[in-house]
């Protein structure tokens, strides 16, 4: 199996970020800390192993873990994220 | 442009998730490999083209597996309907795809993913470009798009390994105003007239439209399909941001 059959994108992530940020995820702009270019979430790469990986579809740089435990999510962010959520 | 309009573009929606019991209304055989679950959702709240579910199965030792799925159905029909393949080796599809009835009940959350989605008010022209089985959540952009009479223009490419592999065949002849090319990539009718490879850059350039009209473009299907797909767009001269990706892998839809 090649390294690229191992990611998605990460808008397939979309169901667990509601869970952890409880908001619609996807759209977000992400600045990565690393090489600086900015894209949504959605277009990041997405690896699924023991936990999930976010990483810069750019320069590969980790944007986001998520370590999910049988009790709670455990959540690294990295880079500069903006979110803009509804008010109800 | 109004100050709602930018917010509802800039703003996420605030969506709390919750997993909801679905109950299969009807199966529909599209190809020996995919079947599409019509399926009855208490409190659905919508959809846009081209999201996904997470669907959850539980076994009766309480062990979950759990897969996305892109919705096949248009926002603007009665019932969800997921197209699902079977991968014989795969934990949930010879399940969803095979073993399911009518009656049957499973969990899904959703819908969810706001990145690959299009409305008939974010205008065209449209480039769909999809590999197997990511034909489904195009397809709910092109019944989107018949059932609001829009006529932004709109192009697919399909690419299968035969005619008998191709999902929606006699919907996707119907739809008016839509250019549909196809590629078949192993086994081919003796008197077929359509490309006969992997989708390259020639096959795209062929297809349009060029890079000059500024198309949205949504590339769906398997991890290499979709590299090679993105790759020969931006060798096109396609901005790399009007390329919207969903691949599926070894685990996927």
């Amino acid at each position: 199996m090649t390294e690229e059959a191992l990611w998605l994108d990460g808008n397939g992530l979309a169901g667990l970020l509601v869970e952890v940020f409880g908001a619609e995820m996807t759209t977000v702009p992400h600045d990565c800390q690393s090489c600086g270019e900015r894209n949504a979430v959605g277009a990041h790469r997405a690896y699924a192993g023991a936990g999930t990986v976010l990483r810069c579809p750019v320069c590969g740089d980790v944007a986001l873990r998520i370590a999910t435990l049988p009790d709670r999510h455990v959540v690294e962010v990295r880079g500069a994220w903006r979110l803009e959520v509804a008010r109800d | 442009m109004e100050r709602a309009a930018v917010l509802e573009r800039l703003s996420i929606a605030r969506a709390p998730i919750r997993w909801r019991t679905v109950t299969v209304r009807d199966v529909v055989d599209e190809t020996p490999q995919a079947r599409t679950l019509v399926l009855d959702v208490p409190d659905w709240p919508g959809h846009v083209a081209g999201q996904h579910v997470d669907v959850r199965l539980t076994a009766e030792d309480g062990y979950q597996a759990q897969r996305s799925y892109s919705i096949a159905s248009a926002p603007e029909d009665q019932r969800l309907a997921l197209t699902i393949e079977r991968l014989d080796d795969g934990e949930v599809s010879p399940y969803l795809a095979g073993e399911v009835r009518p009656g049957d009940e499973f969990e899904i959350r959703g819908p969810v993913g706001g990145h690959f989605t299009w409305r008939v008010q974010d205008g065209g022209p449209l480039l769909l470009v999809a590999g197997g089985s990511g034909l489904v959540p195009l397809m709910a952009m092109l019944r989107h798009r018949a059932a609001q009479g829009s006529d932004v223009e709109a192009r697919l490419l399909l690419s299968a390994r035969s005619l008998g592999d191709v999902f929606y065949r006699d919907e996707l002849s119907a739809l008016d105003g839509v250019r549909v090319s196809y590629t078949l990539t192993r086994e081919r009718p003796a008197d077929w007239n359509g490309y006969d490879r992997r989708v390259d850059a020639e096959i795209l350039a062929d297809v349009g439209p060029a890079a000059s009209a500024d198309p949205l473009i949504f590339v769906c299907g398997p991890t290499a399909f979709v590299e090679q797909a993105a790759e020969s767009l931006v060798s096109l001269g396609h901005e790399p941001g009007a390329i919207r990706t969903e691949r599926f892998g070894p685990t996927g839809r």
